[in-house]
């Protein structure tokens, strides 16, 4: 009994030591990966005592849990995720907010770069009633800019300068596929999307006033809502919080009513 | 004497120290103060802090290190693995050839025959992009210095500052040192002085012993402009210096014409069979990962 306790504790440091790896590369934690790398031969039943007992470890020695991360089908039903369905999770700081605050976490230039630019994309796409269509997004993402540091191919990188119309676009579809990857976006067909039935009505209407010429035809139709990584990362307070920051605004009660409008629904303290 | 931490607070600075990766003792002087939440700039003793974290963090083969910039003595810290097997290089961020890649950087910038623990950039360009017989295809010359700055950028590897030559960045000095120990002991320099690795420097040609040029400083400062050997106390003219762009001074091994030890491990990085395995190949192995089913 006592060798089979000890099996199950080296199994969920290990447990841990694979989500610390994961965390660290910017990665999920899937399921299928912890079977193949850690869980191994381990019955399905002992899978779940195992999870609990790594959680434990990780919010003791490290302030961190394993957040499910719902799936895309759950995103468009609104469902939460339930523990046993989990296919993928993400480490998720248990330090209480002052205790964060005081740490100024170190980032570097890209870190903060991308994280600006998916947290105003993001807040693009929130008070759009949470759906934006592909091409109304590729063009908001032009107009920003994105970072550098997301493009991989050596044109868009080194001649942002001076860009054609072609290399904009480019760099532009590159960065929200880049936040496709990432999990911050999702792309869903339309009608299906977070929003409203209205909401996504209005994006309808929006969508048939682009310009259809360069879009690619497998996006008619599409729209970006939030992906999975998003929705476990930003709330929807906080979100209004950096709306009003940008704008230059207070984050009044009555601001919020009015993004929550824009949002398809109140926004609360609680979220 | 800092008091001992609670849970949050160790907490608070393990996850500080996952964030910043490689940070100097300042910085980290400074955090602990800010955990501490006193009003002190910063906290004077770490090394209670830092043996709190690391009998912790052992479970999780985790380990606080440091190292020593050898130019300016700037102390540089990491939380590292210390246990590179399947379950932590499961999760690498690197794709199958990254790996090989950088292994192969790493292992060629340590056994530099010169003994100047740096390439030219031309050179690190030129044995990356060469075929490696076990993986398939290679990478493009632009494909490679993109790689070359990703690495730069994730601390492994770094580029002096004409960018003319590759040298080991801090994390693979701070993390690879089991690494270096087992598959390459015979290139291995430490300080005389501080006995710390030392990949540039002086050495003293009576007893082949090394000098960081941070710790010959010193020893001039203390001495009145003159630099004698720590270890034979001879004096050390400085003109077998070692480092990016020195005339360098060749390890022992590499003199000694068709020495096995050194062609076989020359050979393995070049891919080529070397009949029996030796321990150098079998640590580039673990830091491999062929299998490219966790490629995302």
């Amino acid at each position: 009994m006592e060798e089979e306790s000890q099996a199950s504790e080296r199994t969920a440091t290990d447990l841990v030591r694979y989500a610390l790896a994961c965390h660290a590369s910017g990665k999920p934690i899937r399921r299928e990966n912890l079977k193949t790398h850690v869980l191994g031969n381990t019955p399905t039943r002992n899978t779940r005592p195992l999870l609990d007992r790594a959680n434990t470890l990780l919010t003791q020695n490290f302030g961190l849990k394993m957040v499910a991360l719902p799936s895309h089908e759950k995103i468009l039903t609104n469902k939460a995720p339930t523990a046993t369905a989990a296919t993928k999770w993400v480490l998720q700081s248990t330090l209480p907010d002052a205790a964060r605050q005081r740490l100024e976490l170190a980032q570097t230039e890209d870190q903060q770069a991308i994280l600006g630019f998916a947290t105003t994309v993001l807040s693009l796409v929130f008070v759009s009633n949470m759906s934006v269509p592909v091409d109304q997004l590729v063009l908001y993402v032009r107009k920003l800019g994105p970072p550098q540091c997301i493009a991989t191919a050596a044109d868009t990188r080194e001649t942002a300068e001076y860009a054609s119309d072609a290399q904009m676009e480019s760099a532009a579809r590159e960065a929200i596929g880049y936040l496709l990857r990432q999990g911050y976006l999702d792309k869903v067909k339309l009608g299906a999307s977070g929003g409203g039935e209205h909401g996504a009505e209005t994006q309808a209407t929006q969508a048939s006033q682009l310009p259809t010429d360069g879009g690619d035809r497998h996006d008619e139709g599409m729209m970006y809502t939030w992906g999975p990584k998003a929705r476990i990362e930003f709330q929807p307070l906080d979100m209004a919080r950096f709306i009003a920051t940008a704008t230059g605004q207070e984050c009044s009660d009555e601001f919020v009513k009015t993004i929550g409008r824009a949002y398809g629904s109140n926004i609360t303290a609680s979220q | 004497m800092p008091m001992a931490m609670d849970d949050t607070e160790q907490q608070m600075l393990v996850q500080w120290c996952m964030a910043a990766q490689v940070f100097t003792e300042s910085e980290f002087r400074q955090v602990i103060q800010r955990t501490y939440n006193t009003e002190e700039e910063e906290m004077e003793e770490i090394q209670p802090v830092v043996e709190q974290i690391n009998s912790s963090m052992g479970a999780f083969s985790l380990e606080l290190r440091s190292c020593m910039d050898q130019t300016t003595g700037t102390r540089r810290w990491a939380l590292v693995n210390t246990n590179a097997d399947a379950i932590s290089t499961g999760a690498t961020p690197y794709s199958a050839s990254e790996l090989v890649t950088l292994k192969t950087l790493v292992v060629g910038v340590f056994t530099e025959k010169m003994g100047n623990y740096s390439l030219s950039l031309h050179d690190a360009l030129r044995i990356a992009t060469k075929r490696n017989g076990t993986v398939a295809g290679t990478l493009t010359r632009a494909e490679t210095e993109s790689l070359i700055r990703k690495f730069c950028s994730d601390g492994w590897l770094a580029t002096d500052s004409d960018d003319g030559y590759v040298v080991l960045g801090d994390r693979s000095i701070i993390e690879l040192q089991s690494f270096f120990n087992v598959g390459f002991a015979d290139y291995i320099r430490l300080c005389s002085l501080c006995k710390e690795m030392a990949t540039l420097g002086i050495v003293c040609m009576e007893c082949m012993e090394a000098v960081h040029p941070y710790c010959a400083n010193r020893l001039m400062s203390a001495s009145a402009g003159q630099l004698s050997c720590p270890a034979c106390n001879k004096h050390i003219p400085q003109l077998n210096k070692f480092g990016p762009g020195e005339r360098g001074v060749p390890h022992a091994l590499e003199s000694v014409a068709g020495s096995v030890r050194g062609e076989s491990v020359a050979a393995s990085v070049r891919g080529e069979s070397v009949g029996v395995e030796e321990p150098a190949t079998q640590s580039i192995k673990r830091l491999c990962i062929e299998d490219s089913s966790d490629e995302e």
